[in-house]
């Protein structure tokens, strides 16, 4: 990086915190300031920080590489998002807000009992507690392959400066940072775009990248074939990912917290359908990147692998060195063919000719299946040589591209877009999971204190979880592709979450002894199907939600026959 | 475990008063984030049909 690059990152990243920590500086000491910025937030404030809460750094990490890697067809994994956001500003804000909570779980006391609530509360901690973790993780990726820094201390920095405004200035710091974070993302994601298609050959238009792109399978868009081991197709998306929304949104104080914060019903809900409809086409517009990041890479040379400091640590080795430098140089030379054949490729479609399309098709897909043979060769090595490292390198793709190919200025801008979404996120992970342990855990076994007292463990518990979030930060490299990883984490427990919810709000009669046993046994059942089965992790949403309630339906059942 | 003597909370949402703002009522918003969907469902299915 260039210093007009570090200027520009030191300078941005200082202004978001600074300014959030300003204007902060005169928030109450109350409990509901601390916790819900007073309860003043307005739709707009509240749907960008619903956004950038759900946005982390891996969102830009990983997404451009997946679409790379295997087209477009993550996009299905949001179709359930806009109904969930439908039903949630339908039935959960106007509860929430009437019995004016501070958390999601709380609710469940007054619906259930104690021990419910504190199941609920201690499932979410440990999978967001791990989430958060991981959306450390990415970020310290980012420098560390940049700057050389060792990865543990990245974690430290980027997480220690988190900590320091989040447990500063509550809920309301984390929502103006919030804003400043969502302008400099979008910012940076539409100079990204409009830089890959203007990097493409001028024989090559938007139009004839996207034909490209669509024979070699990578806007696979849609598909409605289903099979229940297949992560991302259009049935999983449209249940499975209803149901994680709907758990996300609905029941993860994480999120719960930002709509919490609204100045009524009507900014909480038109909050959460602002991110109903700009949720997809902003997807959309990432997959999209990594898409002409792939065609792009079809005529400029594409390193062997992504994961250059692998690479290069490997290829210095005696043993693996030869044997991978040998593949580098096939794959030097197995890129001109390659480049050859998507020109005649692209020339052949201009002409609309059906042979000459259909030869030129068949060139560039045996170029395309040799070159995928040379990756998963070097991969294997790569793991054989190093065998902690992560040999997986679609993490990688778009920060090489930015490294390599962005002007100065813009490649400090970029690295900002990722900190400040990695920070923005995990700043509302660390908000809420403070708010839960104080609201749901502390406060209950230690009343009667001042709120100044609540305030002061809700800071000291955020510091708690932050060094736990870095702690777990460090073992997150042997972990597969970043953002599958969260959200598997995500769905072993979420069902079970969404399980007691649907519970408590539809039916009456189930009382809080049958839902905790519900909801223990669906949770014992979730974790052996993940280890034992080949189940897609999308539907354990579902499979978790459904054994709760069905678990409390027979219960009860057996319970007024008995 | 004695049950807690609390009604459950009624999952009937309360009809709001207040119209929201630009559009009618929240039936009217819903229906526009329903119909986002289905416009970009049907975006993607053209889009995966042209380019495959």
């Amino acid at each position: 990086m260039s210093g007009l690059d570090w200027l520009i990152l030191g300078g941005t990243l200082l202004f978001i915190v600074g300014y959030g920590t300003w204007r902060t500086r005169r928030a109450g000491d109350s409990l509901d300031d601390y916790l819900l910025g007073g309860r003043t937030a307005s739709w707009w404030a509240v749907g960008l920080s619903i956004m950038a809460t759900q946005a982390s750094a891996i969102t830009f990490l990983s997404t451009p590489g997946q679409a790379y890697d295997d087209g477009m067809r993550f996009i299905q994994f949001y179709l359930g998002l806009p109904v969930a956001m439908v039903l949630i500003a339908v039935f959960a804000v106007p509860i929430y807000h009437r019995l004016q909570v501070f958390t999601a779980y709380e609710y469940l006391e007054g619906r259930f009992d104690r021990r419910t609530r504190t199941f609920a509360a201690l499932l979410f901690l440990v999978q967001r507690g791990l989430s958060n973790g991981l959306s450390l993780y990415a970020p310290a990726l980012v420098l560390s392959a940049i700057l050389g820094w060792n990865i543990q201390l990245t974690v430290w920095l980027i997480g220690g400066l988190m900590i320091a405004y989040t447990v500063s200035g509550g809920t309301k710091a984390v929502a103006v940072t919030q804003q400043a974070q969502v302008a400099v993302i979008f910012t940076g994601m539409v100079i990204a775009g409009y830089l890959l298609v203007h990097y493409l050959p001028a024989e090559v238009s938007f139009t004839d990248a996207m034909r490209v792109a669509g024979h070699e399978g990578k806007l696979n868009l849609i598909d409605f074939h289903f099979d229940p081991s297949d992560r991302y197709n259009f049935w999983s998306g449209i249940t499975g990912g209803l149901f994680l929304a709907l758990s996300y949104f609905g029941t993860d104080q994480s999120q719960v917290q930002r709509y919490l914060a609204g100045r009524d019903i009507t900014e909480s809900r038109l909050g959460l359908l602002m991110n109903g409809l700009l949720k997809i086409p902003m997807q959309f517009g990432i997959l999209l990147l990594g898409v002409l990041l792939f065609v792009f890479y079809q005529f400029n040379p594409a390193p062997l692998t992504f994961n250059r400091p692998v690479y290069l640590q490997v290829a210095h080795s005696e043993q693996y060195g030869p044997q991978l430098r040998g593949l580098e140089r096939t794959h030097a030379t197995l890129f001109k063919a390659r480049a050859r054949a998507t020109g005649q490729l692209v020339a052949a479609l201009k002409t609309d000719d059906i042979q000459a399309i259909a030869t030129a098709k068949m060139h560039l897909q045996a170029t395309q299946a040799a070159n995928l043979g040379l990756r998963q060769r070097a991969q294997t090595l790569l793991k054989q040589a190093v065998p902690t490292a992560e040999a997986k390198d679609t993490d990688y793709i778009f920060l090489t591209f930015v490294l390599n190919y962005m002007p100065h200025g813009l490649v400090g801008l970029l690295v900002a877009v990722v900190l400040s979404a990695a920070m923005g996120s995990a700043a509302a992970g660390l908000n809420a999971l403070s708010s839960t342990t104080v609201v749901d855990l502390y406060k209950p076994r230690r009343p009667g204190r001042s709120e100044g007292h609540y305030v002061a463990a809700s800071r000291w518990a955020a510091v708690g979880w932050g060094v736990l979030g870095i702690g777990f930060a460090t073992f997150a490299a042997r972990l597969e592709n970043l953002i599958q990883a969260v959200n598997i984490l995500g769905s072993l427990f979420y069902g079970t979450i969404l399980g007691i919810f649907v519970v408590a709000f539809f039916l009456k009669s189930v009382n809080g002894r049958t839902v905790f046993w519900a909801a223990v046994m669906a949770q014992i059942v979730v974790m052996g199907l993940f280890f034992t089965t080949d189940i897609g992790y999308l539907w354990f949403n579902i499979i978790g939600c459904a054994l709760v309630v069905v678990g409390s339906l027979s219960n009860k059942l057996v319970g007024t026959s008995s | 475990m004695p049950v807690p003597n609390l009604p459950a909370v009624s999952v009937i949402p309360p009809q709001p008063t207040d119209k929201p703002p630009l559009l009618p009522s929240w039936r009217a918003w819903y229906w526009l984030v329903l119909g986002a969907l289905g416009a970009e469902i049907g975006l993607f299915v053209y889009l995966t049909r042209l380019f495959a």
